[in-house]
């Protein structure tokens, strides 16, 4: 076994946390076979030669009946009323290359393995809590461990994983009573909730890496980009990912799954000739490797990024601006992506020792803005809100958060989070909330971290939607009753951790951007500038938008009925923030989603134009590319 | 990441076998090889790449205000694999091809540049670098040069400006006259490139094997074998002219257990062969033959009884005093210390005064690839700064001589010996390469226990210590904390004066400061053992190798170490539990 681990204080602040995130082997990937539920029975096991189901199984049983402890400071014994053990798989080919060249490519196999012992009981146990200290042991509950599949080094691992595990259950729990008997009223929200077991054993999969040659279309779609020279630089990386992961817990829940994802992502950078640094992406996402688009498709994706790029390297700065604002579809999806994903959840958050985590949560915008509201208006009357981790298309086309069982092993379920403008339900894991106790199987991770009620596949919608055309004529009926001279429409938001090659710069992104994510501070990508004498439209550089929280939808002048889906990595950190930066992760760090939003015309959005002084050019020019 | 890491580095110093602080107990078993002089070859079109650009920014940035009156890059290519096992299984199993740039720019002069250090302020800005195309893509790489050479040309101005400011205000110390960049003439060396592919398949089955012996034991919690292979190739180009291209190929094997005492306390053990030739590769029959070495060393421990604090005679095996000289000699006598005010300067003004007894010599070779039959990791031709590497007397019967020096000079040292070293991403500093302690006082090891003995008894103590392996300790050399040193010694026997058979104990710190200690050995061995390590410093961790005999030391002081309050599983391990199913 091999130790991998982020300290809990280093992930409380946004930057290291995504530095942890960023070294994670890859990604929970979505399903596979999406609405398939129960698979075949847990025979099919025996058949192969993976032996992990049973070394599990076996080293649960001891420790289940075995493993006992004297609380500390008292005479009672404590023992374990729950323990999970989770497996991941992971066959990980990423290949990265930029004009042309190969930069890197890597292939491996990892498994990495997670432990859960609980001590206490559902209403009152050691998890969601918060110490003052950091871990301690050289053998934790995580780590990397052997791939053969084999029977002995598993439960080897599993014991050591298991005793540590525990461990720490008992002492935090132990702590957790005495901090609470410390408060003048402790918190009566339960910490776990029970869950009917799954079974599901999946026959075991070989992942699939013959179809193409991956190393010769990365180099071939990113010579599409040799035809910029304005371009600084621009790095486009294939992600392929083909997972198997096992879950099995003391409720008789047991699973074996085969998952796969696919990804290419490309960034392009450059600077305008003032010294504004500017960049662009382009990202698709699939659920197997042969679908990705083929090398032609990808190219003239491309190069539609560079000519956006070269447009946007010469337009205008922004201006400060106030009054309407017409979001497109996609880019609709996009912005309902980072403005919902604290607030779809309905967990608990932890009891934390120190006051700093709770301060940290909300400067960070990490805050549900819609905790106690069940049942009070949130949207415009007309509108609904479902995540459906059960469907699998969307007219013809796949949806990324497709799955059958969540990260817990719960079965997912329909949810219709807001109906008629009301709310009526949150996302749900196992762990409760002040308003809502059960999981309706959205406990989602990436990797085999903490499970959180996240979005699979996520409908907004109206039942009075308009066409395309009428939304704009609508707008522009607006812009003119306003008085304004030009208005703006966005049609792409950013997604900064895909566009920022610089970890260094992705870090003061982090500060900055976090830092307003409670103010609604969100960064659009191409954003333009519509006369509104002769609906001329031009494209701006340099734009925030702000005051984006959810009160600003709360009120909607117009929806669409062009329901489009965008697709994107969520990420880990959604719990903790909502900006652009913590709502997107990417093939590697993330977990696969799909919001499927119309066109949204806000009425009075603040944009903020381009701030600060920009740095000289550089001294040299470019080399060419021939 | 590689910020966070650097910053950590640079609290301490250490010097491990690997990145868990576990030292070689015992040289490798390789068979002696000509090291061959590396011939001329031909230039790589990096090279000629490379030098294209250069020409093109040189011109324009030595004109600029600031301006750059040096860049140089370094291009590394890198070939490595991996095979790990742990407890029976195969852990992962890797091969990888990469090429990562590092660019350097000065701004300012010689005399007085952008890496200038004013008083406590650290200056730490650019680029760690950036990966290049491992295809020959002489634009693609070019392009990558230019956006690199920017961004620390902005931050080499950026610092000159501050550094200027600052001198103003602050008081300087004598030290700080001297240049920041020494002159050095400009190389030209072409030497063949390496590249390395071996067939992991083998490897993955001996790392089960490996692994899977350990399991027999049920002290042994977790073990890892880890069998890396890397052929790195570096390419240097600098605007004074250098032109250098050379190749390293080195081959390793590193066995780790894990155990605890009944206590808590944590016992590891850990064993590293190294090799420069494929054919020198350790067969199945020594690997498991070492392997039951280090489980019986880790099953005696978990049993041993703790160490009480004591002061007294104590001697040090070869290796054991190649690790205790590294860390309490060797970053003392490493240049950039002596000037750095934050630094506890221990030698900066004792050249040419007595540090050590006279019998003893200290020199820093990284000319050597072999020293007997070892092979030693801290070989290189060149240095990380293009100067070739030279063979300096540090210390010479017992009067300090010089330091290891890189291009940063001090007053008294204005040039480089070739000791310029860093850790890819990282700028280099003055370091070690292969430490060697001789001694012209030499009695054979057998009569120095029997020393040992007498001194226990001259002394009166009741006994004294035998330290047969030491890990890799913390050296603090900064202002800020005491001069002590604190190696951690693994292999502990107490060694008594009434004839009683040796003692195994554990938990015991050394502790001390350094110039005391050294002055209180008055006897050597006659056979040279070599440890062969990792050492991590301010310029990010470099392979090092230290040898030395086995000295007696008068007075040693000994605490107990730091531990793990964890203890030990409650559950037997499960292949060793006669209730577990299976």
């Amino acid at each position: 076994m091999k130790l991998s681990r982020c300290n809990f204080f280093l992930a409380m602040f946004a930057v290291a946390a995504l530095s942890c995130v960023s070294v994670a082997p890859a990604a929970a990937a979505p399903a596979r076979h999406p609405a398939t539920a129960v698979a075949p029975p847990a025979q099919a096991a025996a058949a192969d030669s993976d032996h992990t189901l049973a070394a599990m199984q076996d080293e649960l049983d001891r420790a289940r009946t075995r493993l006992e402890l004297t609380i500390p400071g008292t005479n009672e014994p404590a023992r374990p009323y729950f323990i999970q053990y989770r497996v991941l798989d992971l066959d990980v080919h990423t290949i990265v290359a930029e004009f042309g060249a190969l930069v890197s490519s890597t292939a491996g196999r990892n498994r990495i393995m997670s432990v859960d012992v609980r001590v206490g009981n559902n209403n009152l146990d050691s998890s969601n809590f918060i110490t003052d200290e950091g871990f301690s042991g050289f053998l934790g509950s995580t780590g990397t461990i052997g791939i053969d599949r084999d029977y002995d080094s598993l439960r080897q691992d599993l014991w050591l994983a298991t005793d540590q595990s525990f461990k720490a259950a008992v002492e935090n729990y132990s702590k957790k009573q005495a901090f609470m008997s410390r408060l003048a009223k402790a918190p009566s929200i339960p910490d776990y909730s029970s869950a009917d077991p799954t079974v599901s054993v999946e026959p075991l999969q070989n992942s699939d890496w013959t179809t193409r040659n991956w190393e010769q279309e990365a180099r071939t779609v990113s010579a599409a980009l040799r035809q910029f020279p304005q371009l600084y630089s621009s790095r486009v990386t294939y992600h392929l990912i083909y997972t198997t992961s096992y879950l099995l817990n003391t409720d008789g829940t047991k699973i074996r799954a085969n998952r796969s994802l696919a990804a290419i992502e490309a960034s392009l950078e450059t600077e305008s000739d003032d010294g504004m640094a500017l960049h662009n992406y382009y990202a698709v996402y699939r659920h197997r490797p042969d679908q990705l688009p083929a090398a032609d498709a990808v190219r003239k994706e491309l190069e539609k990024a560079g000519e956006q790029l070269i447009t946007l390297r010469v337009s205008p700065p922004a201006a400060d601006y106030d009054g309407p604002v017409l979001f497109e579809a996609p880019a609709a999806g996009s912005l309902l992506a980072q403005m919902l994903g604290p607030s779809l959840s309905g967990a608990r958050g932890p009891l934390a020792m120190q006051s700093a985590f709770d301060q940290l949560m909300d400067r960070l915008g990490g805050r549900s803005e819609w905790t106690g509201k069940l049942g009070t208006r949130v949207f415009p009357g007309t509108v609904s809100l479902v995540d459906d981790p059960t469907m699998a298309q969307f007219q013809g086309r796949d949806l990324l958060g497709t799955y059958a069982v969540d990260q817990e092993g719960v079965k997912a379920k329909k949810v219709q989070v807001v109906n008629n403008g009301l709310l009526l339900d949150f996302l749900m894991s196992r762990r409760p909330g002040p308003d809502l106790d059960h999981s309706n199987g959205h406990g989602r991770s990436a990797y085999l971290g903490d499970p959180k009620p996240m979005a699979s596949n996520l409908f907004f919608s109206s039942s009075d939607g308009i066409s395309p055309d009428e939304m704009k004529k609508k707008f522009m009926d607006e812009c003119k009753q306003n008085g304004n001279k030009w208005c703006i429409i966005v049609r792409a938001m950013d997604n900064p951790v895909l566009g920022v090659r610089e970890q260094e710069d992705l870090s003061d992104i982090v500060m900055g951007a976090a830092s307003g994510a409670a103010t609604g501070d969100r960064l659009p990508l191409l954003i333009y500038r519509v006369d509104v004498a002769d609906g001329r439209e031009s494209l701006i550089r340099g734009a925030h938008l702000t005051g984006l929280t959810l009160r600003a939808v709360r009120n909607i002048a117009a929806i669409g009925n062009d329901a489009t889906p965008f697709d994107f990595m969520q990420s880990q950190q959604a719990g903790f923030s909502g900006t652009a930066l913590a709502a997107f992760g990417s093939a590697d760090s993330g977990v696969p989603s799909t919001v499927i939003a119309p066109s949204l015309l806000l009425n009075d959005v603040e944009v903020r134009g381009a701030r600060g002084e920009p740095e000289r050019l550089p001294l040299v020019p470019p080399p060419p590319i021939q | 990441m590689k910020k966070l890491a650097l910053l950590v580095l640079i609290t301490f110093l250490s010097f491990s076998a690997h990145a868990a602080n576990k030292p070689a107990r015992r040289p490798a078993t390789a068979t002696a090889e000509a090291a061959q002089q590396s011939p001329q070859a031909a230039p790589s079109p990096l090279i000629a790449t490379m030098g294209q650009e250069l020409d093109r920014e040189m011109p324009i940035l030595s004109k600029a205000t600031p301006p750059a009156y040096f860049i140089s890059y370094i291009l590394t290519s890198s070939d490595r694999s991996e095979v790990m096992g742990s407890n029976g299984a195969l852990l992962s199993s890797s091969e990888s091809r990469s090429r990562w740039l590092e660019t350097q720019v000065r701004v300012g002069s010689y005399d007085l540049d952008n890496t200038h250090k004013v008083g406590n302020s650290t200056q730490r800005d650019g680029s760690f670098g950036t990966g290049v195309p491992v295809d020959d893509a002489p634009d693609v790489l070019r392009r990558a040069m230019w956006s690199e050479t920017d961004k620390q040309f902005r931050a080499a101005s950026e610092g000159l400006i501050k550094i200027n400011t600052s001198k103003e205000v602050q008081v300087q110390t004598a030290e700080e006259h001297a240049p920041d960049f020494a002159r050095e003439k400009p190389h030209t060396f072409y030497g063949p490139e390496v590249s390395v592919h071996p067939d992991r398949k083998p490897w993955e089955d001996k790392v089960r094997l490996y692994t899977k012996a350990f399991r027999a034991s049920p002290q042994i919690l977790n073990s890892i074998v880890t069998f890396s292979a890397t052929g790195d190739n570096q390419y240097q180009v600098t605007s004074e002219g250098t032109r250098l291209q050379f190749g390293q190929v080195h081959y390793r094997l590193e066995l780790f257990i894990q155990g605890k005492a009944p206590d808590g306390m944590d016992i590891n053990r850990y064993y590293n062969f190294d090799w420069a030739n494929p054919s020198d590769a350790p067969d199945d029959k020594t690997v498991l033959a070492e392997g039951q070495v280090l489980r019986k060393e880790l099953e005696a421990l978990v049993a041993a009884p703790l160490v009480e604090p004591y002061a007294g005679p104590a001697l040090l095996t070869g290796r054991a005093t190649a690790v205790f000289f590294h860390e309490v000699f060797g970053h003392r006598a490493e240049g950039f210390r002596q000037k750095d005010i934050n630094e506890g300067q221990t030698f900066a003004r004792k050249v040419n005064e007595p540090i050590l007894p006279k019998f003893l010599s200290i020199y820093d070779d990284p000319t050597e690839r072999k020293l007997g039959k070892d092979i030693l990791i801290g070989y290189y031709p060149f240095d990380d700064e293009g100067t070739p590497s030279e063979r300096v007397t540090l210390v010479d019967h017992g009067i300090l001589k010089s330091f290891e020096m890189s291009r940063q000079p001090l007053t008294g040292f204005p040039i480089s010996n070739g000791h310029g070293r860093r850790q890819i991403g990282a700028q280099p500093v003055s370091r070690q390469g292969n430490l060697i302690v001789q001694s012209s006082l030499t009695v054979t090891n057998d009569e120095l226990r029997k020393k040992l003995v007498e001194e226990i008894k001259k002394q009166g103590k009741p006994f004294g210590l035998l330290i047969d392996d030491i890990a890799g300790g913390f050296t603090f050399t900064g202002r800020g904390q005491p001069q002590a040193f604190q190696v951690q010694p693994l292999v502990v026997y107490k060694v008594f004066a009434d004839g009683k058979p040796d003692e195994l104990v554990r938990g015991v710190d050394i502790v001390g400061t350094p110039l005391v200690s050294l002055t209180k050995i008055v006897a050597t061995g006659d056979t040279m053992e070599t440890f062969n390590g990792y050492c991590g410093a301010e310029s990010g961790s470099v392979p090092v190798s230290a040898s030395a005999p086995a000295i007696l030391i008068t007075e040693m002081e000994v605490q107990k170490k730091e531990t793990s309050t964890d203890k030990p599983p409650i559950l037997p391990p499960p292949a060793h539990d006669e209730k577990a199913v299976r």
